[in-house]
């Protein structure tokens, strides 16, 4: 169970990126990706911004809960008021997602009863998008706070390493 | 990498007459060129070979397919003094009634004339005799398929509501009585089918009437490849060269342009369907029974040959619905037999049988390419898979380019007329009125009642009663055939359906309505199909017909989205039933081949819709690739039918929906998805897709960027990195992939032949062709550095650094991100050394290595990892 989390500015500009793994259960809070999904992940949550753009419209929340899936991967999305995206994706298995390869084996269902009970593996349901939400909101206040920074501007990646330690004691809480 | 090192020195394209000889002047022993086409003995492009791959090679930018200043190999290759050499500009029979109109009526096309009327052919031996004088090997049947896929003129059909509509592109499938019954992988050698081949049928194994059977997806799947292959083989680079960089740089980008390959899947996805129990689409709506003037005996013969297709050898599975139209057809021999003669025949076979009769006259001398009014018999465009794949290894295997087995048998203009005016006649006077009544007195006797109240509160009555199944299956029993076996007492409980065949009796007032249901298809009568189907949704539901269940329920959907014009679709009911048949047909049916043949008639007919049905369509396209139904080429042209569907949707106004990041990432994925395949030219077309769309979303944006920096904002321009650097990355392989000559050509063939050791048709040639290599190498060489750059043939052996590359073209093109520019300078895509510089690392992959923050592993599969079969 892996996430993937990216803020992105108002010209489709990632402003910061972090990946992390749950820490429930007992887990390390690592991440598994794939080498692959270096770029996939990018891929992927870019490719989301169209639904965003488009939900955002018949959405009156700021956390627009689950936009959009790729295969394994699911995408949240919190759309702050200055138009920056704060986007989620969440993997149960990333071992297990093809991308554009052919597998031949039989599509994988989750394997133990641990794993489907796992956030990622219900990614609409109310218990995930309470901990989304409330990962989402905590990230938003660390955010706000970065940047207020005087000498921050529009769409100026944020670098700071207080941010991303919130960020990652966020996800440690949450997810 | 031993692949490059032995990179070959191959002819320049200018010489590629030689090509009948492929000379192998390198071998390449420890490559292994595609898996699929391993057990292929010998591969070589000769002008008939490049016919059959006619459908899809007419690719935009293929070079020399101009024929000015490169000729195709093929024009040169058969004499130049017979027309044999003609037979390569012979054009795929184009679609008729579509003319120039956009493509996506082209695919709805094909959906609406995948459901045609078959037709089973029945001829008596002498006739088959007559027609295997002519050439034609396959008899009446191999003679008629091409006239019955474009019958002349217009068609007019009355459809339930009593309205006339006329269709110029009406189309009858002729079949063989008892195609679609077997496998076609069925390995049984007994076949009995009575219709002898071919002089070359032994050796492979030509089994007509099962060959003729669709509905193997594996087999589509390797036809595909082939074509492929093929069109990569032809086309080679894309990259330009002088003679055709500005038509391959300002080709427009048209999303809504399937390739061709699509189109080929969907065709042979459609054609063929095998004969089963479940859904009447494919059995014989009509049949002709045909004898020949040479026979002593003519009408015992008809009468042999009816009786026979009614109880005895040619009789079909008791399950299929016997009672349909015969059609006795005499044929007169032109050329031995007298007229008048032939004519008192006649009248007396009309005497006997009825109307439905037709004297056929068609001369018995074979047919020579050089005789005046010689035409060469039309290719199919409705075969099933194996039947290509048979017939590609036909021609492959063959030597000679001027035998009339390979170049396609040759009938004369007089009789390709009388076929024409022999197909109409039947289509407009017999088929389709036979059709219309059939279905206008079922739909009067059995359907009607069905409808409304009291057709809800039948279906209760008889779920409940054991009553029911008694009454409708005497009330229907003026439809009943003394000649079915009987159906035994399977018929247990309340319903018709007998589990352990899978079928309804065809006297049952299901399979009565399934038959109107899919005559009404046939007439192009959608809103009557789609109702009727309806109906049987709930009946096979309560019967627990599963195989039925989902066949209406896949019709259901089919006949509901095909219908034009102001017919508003609930999407709600069509999904319930697209989900219902693709559910059913995987877990109930275990039948793939069924639940993807709903699911991409489903796809491309919910795309024609457009608007929000593109978003279902890509979602239900997804669901093809998730749950594996195709394999790997189709997986990867449903990757791009996904893009195509995001690339359309498009709705201005308030609130702006584009999927253009979607669809530029599906682009994205299909490239490397064919670059997986090796299909270098298919890659690049998916990332000049990708790389426009991009391209499109960051325009506008760019310039408002630098409006920001010249006000004095310094604006920190700053992408998805890992996403550009594998951007480019995959423009690097597909350049590495274009200009090198990683393509199968003949000596790869010949070399993996060598290896396999079965090469003994191959050998000969080879020694010959080595020698001839020998003596023309030098010649070739000079040749070849003489030449401007930009020829495949010639790159890999004028490589070096004497003639420095032109710039290419594409630059601006692929570079939307601005991620490229870098690895552009140093990556001379056509650096690649003569055959000695084996230790020369590939720079194209090099070049990607350079640029900074790379570090996707594409990039390093570009350069390095080219003995993980990416290649």
């Amino acid at each position: 169970m892996s996430y993937y989390f990216a803020i992105i500015g108002t010209r489709d500009n990632p402003l910061f990126e972090i990946d992390f793994g749950t820490s429930k259960g007992g887990a390390d809070g690592a991440a598994r990706f794939r080498d692959e999904a270096k770029h996939m992940n990018q891929f992927i949550v870019h490719a989301a911004l169209d639904m965003v753009e488009e939900i955002q419209w018949n959405n009156k929340e700021l956390y627009l809960k689950k936009v959009d899936s790729f295969q394994n991967n699911h995408i949240h999305c919190l759309l702050t008021g200055g138009n920056i995206k704060f986007m989620l994706l969440m993997n149960p298995d990333p071992t297990s997602t093809p991308y554009s390869a052919y597998q031949t084996s039989p599509p994988s269902r989750p394997s133990t009863a641990r794993q489907s009970t796992l956030l990622a593996s219900n990614p609409t349901t109310p218990q995930t998008e309470d901990a989304v939400r409330q990962f989402m909101l905590e990230v938003y206040e660390a955010w706000l706070k970065c940047i207020m920074n005087p000498f921050y501007q529009v769409n100026q990646a944020v670098t700071s390493p207080v941010f991303r330690s919130r960020v990652a004691t966020a996800a440690k809480k949450y997810l | 990498m031993p692949s490059q090192a032995a990179s070959p020195v191959v002819s320049p394209h200018e010489s590629d007459s030689d090509a009948s000889i492929s000379l192998p002047q390198q071998r390449r022993p420890d490559r292994s060129p595609l898996a699929s086409v391993d057990r292929l003995p010998y591969r070589r492009s000769n002008a008939s070979l490049s016919n059959l791959f006619a459908s899809t090679s007419s690719l935009p930018t293929r070079p020399g397919s101009d024929g000015t200043q490169t000729p195709p190999s093929a024009a040169l290759n058969g004499s130049v003094f017979s027309p044999g050499g003609s037979t390569v500009r012979s054009p795929s029979p184009a679609l008729p009634g579509v003319g120039a109109g956009s493509a996506g009526s082209e695919t709805r096309n094909i959906i609406v004339r995948a459901f045609s009327p078959h037709v089973s052919v029945l001829a008596s031996q002498d006739t088959e005799e007559l027609i295997r004088h002519k050439g034609i090997h396959g008899g009446l049947l191999e003679l008629l398929r091409p006239f019955g896929e474009r019958v002349p003129g217009k068609v007019t059909i009355r459809d339930s509501s009593g309205a006339s509509r006329s269709y110029e592109d009406y189309a009858v499938r002729f079949v063989g009585v008892k195609d679609g019954l077997e496998s076609s992988r069925a390995a049984n050698r007994n076949s009995t089918d009575s219709i002898r081949t071919g002089p070359r049928a032994s050796m492979l194994e030509y089994k007509p009437a099962r060959l003729r059977t669709g509905g193997d997806v594996p087999q589509i799947e390797d036809l595909v490849e082939r074509h492929l292959t093929f069109a990569e083989e032809q086309s080679g680079p894309v990259q330009p060269d002088y003679l055709n960089h500005k038509s391959a740089a300002t080709k427009p980008a048209d999303s809504n342009n399937p390739s061709p390959f699509y189109h080929l899947y969907l065709r042979r996805l459609l054609s063929g369907l095998p004969l089963v129990p479940s859904e009447t689409l494919s059995h014989p709506l009509a049949s002709i029974i045909a004898i020949s003037s040479r026979s002593p005996s003519p009408i015992e013969e008809l009468r042999t040959l009816y009786a026979s297709s009614n109880n005895g050898e040619h009789r079909l599975p008791p399950w299929v619905h016997n009672e349909f139209l015969r059609y006795y057809v005499l044929i007169h021999d032109e050329d031995y037999d007298s007229l008048p003669q032939s004519t008192a025949l006649y009248d007396q076979m009309k005497r006997h049988f009825g109307l439905h009769c037709h004297l056929l006259r068609l001369r018995s001398t074979q047919c020579l390419p050089s005789d005046d009014d010689a035409l060469l018999l039309p290719t199919c465009e409705w075969t099933a898979a194996a039947e290509d794949l048979s017939e590609i290894t036909r021609r492959e295997t063959s030597d000679d380019d001027d035998d009339p087995d390979i170049t396609g048998p040759y009938i004369f203009d007089t009789d390709a007329a009388n076929l024409r005016a022999f197909v109409r006649e039947l289509v407009t006077q017999s088929l389709v009125p036979a059709l219309e009544r059939a279905s206008a007195t079922w739909n009067d006797q059995v359907a009607s009642r069905r409808r409304g109240i009291s057709g809800r509160f039948m279906s209760l009555s008889k779920r409940f009663t054991t009553f029911g199944s008694s009454s409708s299956s005497t009330s229907s029993a003026s439809n009943r055939n003394s000649s079915v076996p009987s159906f035994g007492a399977a018929v247990g409980g309340s319903t018709n359906y007998d589990p352990s065949t899978g079928a309804y009796p065809p006297s049952a007032n299901e399979a009565t309505m399934r038959r109107l249901a899919d005559y009404a298809m046939v007439l192009r009568d959608y809103r009557l199909a789609q109702s009727t189907f309806e109906i049987l949704c709930q009946d096979f539901k309560g019967d627990k017909a599963w195989r039925h269940y989902a066949g209406a329920n896949e019709m259901v959907v089919v006949s509901s989205l095909i219908q034009t014009g102001g017919a508003k679709v609930r999407y709600e009911a069509i999904e319930t039933a697209l989900r219902e048949a693709y559910y059913t047909y995987v877990s109930r049916c275990q039948a793939p081949y069924y639940a993807l043949r709903t699911l991409v008639l489903g796809v491309e007919l919910l795309r024609l819709r457009g608007g929000a049905a593109l978003d279902e369509a890509a979602r239900w396209a997804g669901r093809v690739l998730e749950d594996r139904l195709v394999g790997a080429v189709g997986s990867v042209l449903v990757m791009e039918r996904i893009a195509a569907c995001y690339a359309e949707r498009r709705v201005a106004g308030v609130s702006v929906v584009e999927r253009r990041r979607k669809a530029a990432f599906w682009n994205a994925l299909a490239t490397e998805a064919w670059l997986r395949l090796e299909k270098g030219g298919r890659a690049e077309e998916c990332l000049g897709a990708a790389a426009r769309l991009y391209q499109a979303l960051y325009e506008s944006e760019s310039s408002a960027a630098e409006l920001e920096e010249k006000m004095g904002f310094e604006m920190e321009k700053r992408r998805f990195e890992a996403m550009q650097a594998h951007l480019a990355s995959l423009h690097a392989a597909v350049q590495s992939n274009l200009s090198g000559p990683h393509h199968l050509s003949d000596e790869d063939l010949l070399a993996q032949q060598d290896a396999d050791e079965q090469g003994q048709l191959a050998e000969p040639l080879q020694e010959d062709s080595d020698k001839l290599a020998s003596l023309r190498r030098p010649s070739l060489q000079i040749q070849a550095s003489n030449q401007p750059p930009g020829h495949r043939r010639s790159i890999s052996v004028s490589a070096s650094a004497t003639s420095p590359d032109p710039p290419p073209q594409m630059q601006t093109l692929f570079d939307p991100l601005g991620a490229v520019g870098s690895a552009y300078e140093t990556t001379p895509s056509t650096q690649r050394r003569p055959s000695g510089g084996g230790t020369v690392p590939l720079s194209a992959g090099a070049g990607v290595g350079d640029l900074p923050g790379m570090s996707s592993p594409m990039g390093e599969r570009g350069s390095g990892g080219r003995d993980d079969g990416f290649e």
